[in-house]
């Protein structure tokens, strides 16, 4: 059974469709890739996986679990984590203080004990602490724990966002544009930090933009175009498949 | 290590304050004097019921409507079933957060601007129906609201024996919300007002910890109100206009609104005692605070507290050590 299943999906913002009766399986510990062209309903995918939208039509199933149209934080609470295009940060706060604030599902004790600041909460507060760095060392942010968030470098700032994603420990992992306006050494860093992310049996879905980046990195990929599927497989077919090309190439051309 | 360094700075400087404020009645004598001490006090409570709120991101117009029930419910409780004053001082509470609970579920879900103006209705909403229910005195408000019962040897006469009951509310509150601010509950307020679709992906009910925020906000303005109910001992709806709602986001504007606890406590020594010492007459007051209000929005909207860092004073005084951007400490040190 796929891990998540996206079955005639469909939405409609007024007259025009974003996403068109799409189809999709996302299997266990694979690092699956979207692409294609710019409005070709990528976004519009993960805001709809991850319950931004409601969607017009179709289905998500997570684990065999209907999970359409539930709010964003109850399909966070599900597993499902994702990560934004922009620097969407808490940008005023320290890293520490970020990655901190994505344990949030993490506590058992009581949100009053909490408040109160009773000896079991501060215990587990202090384990959640320990938690934080260990992410932060495992995603080598951990030297710059106190620095604003606002302040750190383009690539650390997205690295940052993937660090805030997993402390929901997600089962599912959505990353949007991961590399974006990244220079090379910055992107072969992010690349080897999302395999080890993977490493961790996370399942990862990507949309991104860098097709080098994607056929080096991806297990699968799938080709939106204007809101429809128009190619899956693994990535040496979709290179080589001609209506990928001309969806590519053709409005590239355009431009 | 220096987390706990900065827990004994802050316990002791708040020991310090304590102290201060707890003999500052042996140094003032003057029971004109005491009593602005008592104003401060019960808009201090009234700030804090707003900084509440905005640190979740909200903003509310309508602090002075649960004001209103907590003195109005406190003031019938006493009156009209014969309870005990320090019974119905926390019924009081409830009642206010109560009465928000249940506004809240509606309000709470279109936050910014929706919210701004449904909470000021709410506010005048709540001023009529106080003026326009005959059983609740009307638009001549009630008169005769008995003192707080004695505790033992303690009476509530004196303006001293007031100025103790406040500060010691002070205290509680302050010491609670403290306590939620920095824990989990006040995170997730943050993680809301700062990026709230991020906060979302996070797992955070955005809308439950909204409406928590509003309820306890609540709460702290209903507390003070049933304060203000049994020292004044007479009450009219007039008090609770949405003008007084204005002067109490001052009071928070003014101290400084990312100083939730710091930033009322300053805002209202200062509007409290200002016009006071200027001997402002009534009529004249609210175009000087209009006045103060905008001149803050245009040139200090962090308030008087955020003036140091702006000065230079601290290189960011609370939040990090270190200004250099995305260097990591160990490498800046070795030239």
């Amino acid at each position: 059974m796929p891990l998540l299943e996206v079955r005639n999906l469909t939405k409609c913002f007024g007259g025009l469709s974003a996403i068109t009766e799409l189809d999709l399986d996302v299997f266990h510990s694979e690092i699956l890739g979207v692409i294609g062209p710019n409005g070709a309903g990528k976004t519009t995918l993960f805001n709809l996986i991850s319950g931004f939208y409601p969607p017009t039509h179709g289905r998500v199933i997570f684990e065999g679990k209907n999970i359409t149209g539930l709010k964003a934080h109850k399909i966070a609470q599900l597993g499902i984590g994702r990560s934004f295009q922009a620097s969407t940060l808490f940008l005023k706060l320290t890293v520490f203080e970020n990655v901190f604030i994505g344990f949030h599902m993490n506590y058992e004790e009581a949100a009053w004990k909490s408040s109160l600041h009773t000896r079991s909460a501060r215990r587990e507060e202090r384990a959640i602490r320990q938690k934080v760095l260990e992410i932060l060392q495992f995603m080598g942010l951990v030297d710059l724990k106190d620095q604003i968030a606002h302040n750190l470098p383009h690539g650390h700032q997205r690295i940052l966002g993937v660090c805030i994603a997993l402390a929901t420990h997600p089962k599912l992992l959505l990353l949007d544009e991961p590399l974006t306006g990244m220079h090379p050494e910055e992107t072969s860093r992010m690349l080897d930090l999302i395999r080890k992310v993977q490493g961790r049996n996370i399942t990862i879905v990507l949309v991104e933009h860098n097709m080098d980046a994607v056929m080096q990195l991806c297990d699968r990929i799938v080709v939106l175009n204007h809101g429809r599927k128009i190619a899956e497989g693994l990535p040496k077919e979709i290179r080589d498949n001609q209506e990928v090309i001309e969806a590519y190439l053709g409005t590239e051309e355009e431009d | 290590m220096s987390n706990q360094k900065r827990r004994t700075k802050i316990t002791t400087a708040l020991f310090l304050l304590g102290s201060i404020l707890a003999l500052l009645p042996l140094i003032i004598k003057s029971p004109y004097q005491i009593h602005l001490l008592i104003m401060t006090g019960i808009n201090v409570m009234l700030a804090i019921s707003f900084s509440i709120l905005f640190s979740a991101g909200l903003i509310t117009m309508g602090p002075a409507g649960f004001w209103a029930i907590g003195a109005y419910s406190s003031a019938l409780l006493v009156m009209k079933a014969g309870l005990s004053f320090w019974l119905s001082l926390p019924l009081a509470g409830i009642s206010a957060g109560l009465v928000a609970l249940i506004v809240g579920l509606v309000i709470v879900r279109n936050p910014g601007v929706a919210f701004i103006v449904q909470t000021m209705v709410i506010n005048m909403i709540i001023v009529q129906i106080l003026g326009q229910l005959e059983f609740l005195g009307g638009w001549a408000g009630i008169l005769g609201i008995p003192n707080p019962n004695s505790i033992g040897p303690i009476r509530f006469v004196s303006k001293t024996s007031y100025y103790y009951l406040i500060l010691f509310l002070l205290l509680v509150t302050t010491a609670g919300i403290y306590g939620a601010y920095s824990s989990r509950v006040g995170r997730a307020w943050r993680a809301i007002k700062l990026t709230p679709h991020l906060a979302e992906t996070l797992g955070i009910d955005l809308y439950r910890y909204r409406l928590l925020a509003f309820v306890i906000s609540s709460c702290v303005a209903g507390i003070a109100g049933s304060f203000y109910a049994h020292y004044f001992r007479s009450l009219e709806p007039g008090m609770f206009s949405v003008f007084k709602s204005i002067y109490v986001q001052i009071y928070s504007i003014l101290g400084g609104l990312n100083f939730y606890l710091i930033g009322p406590v300053l805002g209202s020594l200062i509007m409290t005692f200002v016009p006071e010492f200027l001997r402002v007459s009534k009529e004249i007051e609210p175009i000087m605070t209009g006045g103060i209000l905008i001149a803050l929005v245009i040139f200090l909207p962090g308030g008087i507290l955020s003036l140091p860092e702006r000065l230079g004073f601290f290189s960011r005084p609370l939040l990090s050590r270190s200004r250099q951007t995305g260097v990591p400490p160990s490498e800046q040190g070795d030239h």
